[in-house]
């Protein structure tokens, strides 16, 4: 990690860990003579604003941790800076476990494109806990009916269409540019500020193909008004049974975006091994798989490891994309 | 059908009279104080709805949406802080009015204006839902940013005196809208490297520096300390027969702009308020009179901001998407009872769609009952001598900054451009066309850049998009008018001049 962009909120920021961390060399005992964690109440730190559907994930957990784990939960919501005032909040406390930080795979594109001004390794990335993929859609009465249309169309006209979706240098266009890599071709990218106005786009023909979630256009999804030509899911979605994945067209795409749970760096294993415990008993209950159901959510259940390996790799990939399209340098 | 009777069924049975009064309640006081907004108050209803039927949590949430559209405006009135974004425009009015002593108007054309406006744009949703949908997917890139030109062009009316200083304002307005991520090349700009700053200078931090703590710095200047100037006493929120005669127009235009405005995602409130203030303005027989606490200033705004509660319904209901942060946040209490908004809706459960129609037009009845039930608590604030109001703003500027997004750095922020706003008072420019400016700098600088990435760098996609090309017009007329005008108004006074040269002769 070659974050080399000196800032006075980055120096800020290294001045909050060192003092944290000095911080945390007085709470560690403290925490290791604890019979049990957690002792007081826990904060779950949302890096967006209330409302949202990060939010609505964070607020589900805090209930069901208390409900099936018997915790005091609170919730915080810290939005700002692309999440980087929700990591700042996390860094400058005590590494002790007692503030969980809820946050999206957004974190890696955050990292690599230098607006959150640290790093993978400063946190303990727990468990993703809730994924969506991305998808090529079109409307129904598009003359494209499956991913190969597409890329021949694209191939034959470079940038021949208006193709867009959320965000500039985000989760979907990092998508599209693996479909342009596995595909050959070359395509524009035109980014929309809300993912509502993405499904607003399509249905008033000012995009002629997006990148986008499938939940995000679900009334017409449901419809048949828009059509999903290609899902960049491992196996087909539950969700969507008809849609086929990229894979099974022969591209080898696979990507989604996490939401999870990370606490600080050097948050002792005991308080991490209480925390995993008490979100097992979270996925493991009813309530929690219903949820899942109501939001459209995958549930990947990365486990610490996997969850880390899983980010370090989409780190350095999405630098890559980044790089290439000019978004860092 | 049977939807409809048991929509109406749910509205008027016991559960649903209560859930629509205590909506009322909540927003209107939520709406009243600053930086806590129709969202922010959603967001924290969600929780209690679980609980609810899909129907009451709806009808719950539009009637805290609705009143905190009004509630916006109290303390717009009384103490010159506006309590959402969307009141901004009514403060300029509405405060010059209540330090005339006629507060108590002030807030009954408020109260009526959104009532009438609220009520109209739930009309618009209930019949027109589906052409006014198909009406918002015209808008492309192109179109968004000539609904944003068209915004712009209204600045000349917001400068009062000097034209020069209104568009040194809102260049100022523009410059500050620059600040943040770039919204197509996804890096920073004038961040100094702080992170707070990536989303945008925070607009609210600003609304309120620059006319709450402005006007705070100001009345400590002036040392009004034992008497208030506001004698008024609050009494009664019905209109007389002359102010409905004056306001009418305004109340109904202002409606329309808001209805339509409302239903684009991305524009709503916080653009219609100035769009209807100006529109009211220009067609008004007393246009001098804005800025000095005209009725229709206050009239048109409020209606136009309560209309977009409406406006902002139809993409939710008949596509499925939110057309404002609010309605987002509906979506997502409907997505917890397990419903997915969208035409399907209709046919999945067609008492929840009427109950969100109908609730929208009885949630703007409701909310004028329980306006008039704060009357007695708002003229004790009136009777406060200026001292008191002078620390009271304060504090609620400095709650509401930091509530944005509970960071220190927007209370600073804030007073800094308290201190910014006091200068300009001094000074006489006017903070208007600085809020207009950042509202509507975003709107049109990144849809300016997406309209020319997706036409491929063509200029011409401003000319041969038709929505494009209506609202360039628009903006064009609204720009040429006044000085049309003036060039008339100088012939007209230099003939009456030559004539009574004749006469002395």
């Amino acid at each position: 990690m070659s974050i080399t962009k000196k800032t006075f909120g980055a120096r800020m920021a290294g001045a909050a860990v060192g003092l944290a961390l000095a911080l945390s060399g007085f709470a560690a005992p403290a925490n290791s003579l604890a019979a049990e964690f957690p002792e007081k109440p826990v904060t779950l730190v949302v890096w967006a604003g209330a409302g949202g559907v990060l939010d609505t994930y964070g607020r589900k957990l805090a209930e069901l941790l208390e409900k099936e784990a018997g915790w005091s939960v609170k919730v915080d919501n810290r939005p700002g800076g692309s999440g980087a005032v929700g990591v700042s909040q996390i860094m400058t406390q005590p590494a002790d476990g007692y503030n969980i930080l809820v946050l999206t795979g957004t974190l890696t594109f955050g990292i690599a494109q230098g607006l959150i001004p640290f790093e993978l390794e400063d946190l303990r990335l727990l468990r993703a806990m809730q994924s969506e993929p991305s998808s090529l859609a079109v409307l129904s009465d598009s003359q494209f009916k499956t991913v190969d249309d597409f890329t021949k169309y694209m191939k034959d006209k470079p940038n021949g269409l208006k193709v867009g979706g959320h965000a500039p240098g985000g989760f979907h266009q990092y998508m599209l540019y693996q479909l342009m890599k596995k595909g050959d071709f070359e395509s524009g990218w035109i980014p929309h500020d809300a993912s509502g106005k993405v499904t607003l786009g399509l249905l008033g023909k000012h995009l002629d193909a997006a990148m986008m979630t499938p939940s995000t256009g679900l009334a017409q999804v449901k419809s048949g008004e828009i059509k999903l030509l290609g899902v960049s899911t491992d196996e087909r979605s539950a969700f969507l049974p008809d849609v086929p994945t990229f894979k099974e067209q022969g591209y080898d795409i696979e990507g989604a975006i996490w939401r999870g749970i990370a606490v600080k760096a050097g948050t002792p294993d005991d308080a991490v091994g209480a925390i995993q415990a008490a979100v097992d008993k979270v996925t493991a209950s009813e309530d929690w798989k219903k949820f899942q159901i109501e939001q459209f959510q995958d549930s990947p259940d990365w486990k610490e490891e996997e969850f880390t390996k899983r980010a370090q790799s989409d780190l350095a990939n999405q630098l890559e994309f980044l790089k290439a399209n000019g978004y860092v340098e | 059908m049977d939807g409809i009777l048991q929509s109406l069924g749910v509205i008027f049975s016991l559960s649903g009279v209560t859930v629509l009064v205590t909506g009322a309640l909540l927003g209107i006081v939520i709406g009243a104080l600053p930086g806590l907004g129709p969202s922010i108050g959603l967001s924290l209803l969600i929780p209690f709805t679980y609980n609810l039927g899909p129907e009451l949590s709806m009808l719950l949430m539009i009637s805290l949406y609705t009143s905190a559209e009004y509630g916006g405006s109290i303390s717009a009135i009384l103490l010159s802080t506006p309590g959402t974004a969307a009141a901004a425009a009514t403060a300029i009015d509405g405060y010059s009015m209540a330090r005339q002593g006629k507060a108590n108007e002030a807030i009954s054309i408020s109260l009526t204006a959104s009532t009438v406006g609220g009520v109209l744009g739930g009309l618009a949703l209930l019949l027109l839902a589906m052409p006014l949908a198909s009406l918002a997917l015209k808008f492309g890139p192109a179109g968004y940013f000539a609904v944003g030109v068209f915004g712009l062009s209204s600045v000349a009316a917001l400068s009062g005196g000097s034209l020069v200083k209104g568009l040194a304002c809102a260049a100022f307005g523009l410059a500050l809208a620059t600040v943040g991520i770039d919204p197509i090349a996804g890096t920073p700009r004038f961040t100094f490297g702080l992170f707070q700053l990536y989303e945008g200078v925070p607009f609210l931090a600003a609304l309120i520096g620059l006319f709450a703590v402005s006007e705070a710095l100001a009345m400590v200047e002036s040392r009004m300390a034992s008497a208030p100037s506001i004698k008024d006493k609050v009494g009664h929120v019905f209109m007389s027969a002359a102010l409905w005669k004056e306001t009418w127009r305004s109340m109904l235009s202002g409606s329309v702009i808001g209805t339509l405005l409302g239903i684009l995602p991305g524009v709503g409130g916080n653009i219609a308020c100035w769009v209807a203030r100006d529109y009211a303005r220009a067609r008004d027989r007393h246009p001098e009179e804005f800025g000095n606490g005209s009725a229709n200033g206050i009239a048109a705004p409020e209606a136009a901001n309560n209309a977009t509660v409406g406006g902002a319904l139809v993409p939710l209901l008949a596509l499925g998407v939110p057309g404002s942060p609010t309605t987002a946040i509906m979506v997502g209490a409907l997505i917890m009872h397990g419903l997915h908004p969208g035409p399907q809706l209709f046919n999945e459960a067609p008492s929840l769609v009427y109950a969100i129609l109908f609730g929208t037009i009885i949630a703007s009845l409701v909310q004028y009952a329980a306006g008039s039930l704060f009357l007695p608590l708002m003229a004790r604030v009136m009777r406060l001598p200026d001292a008191v109001i002078a620390v009271g703003i304060m504090a609620f500027a400095v709650l509401g900054a930091f509530a944005i997004r509970n960071l220190m750095f927007d209370v600073y922020l804030m007073l800094g451009f308290g201190v910014v706003g006091y200068l300009m008072k001094k000074l006489r420019f006017p903070v208007a066309p600085v809020i207009l400016a950042m509202v509507l700098g975003y709107l049109v600088e990144s849809n300016y850049r997406t309209a020319l990435v997706s036409s491929q760098g063509d200029y011409t996609i401003f000319v041969t998009d038709p929505i494009s090309l209506i609202f360039l017009s628009l903006s064009l007329v609204s720009l040429l008018t006044p000085l049309w005008r003036r060039i008339q108004a100088r012939r007209a006074s230099s003939r009456t001049e030559e004539t009574a040269d004749c006469t002395v002769r």
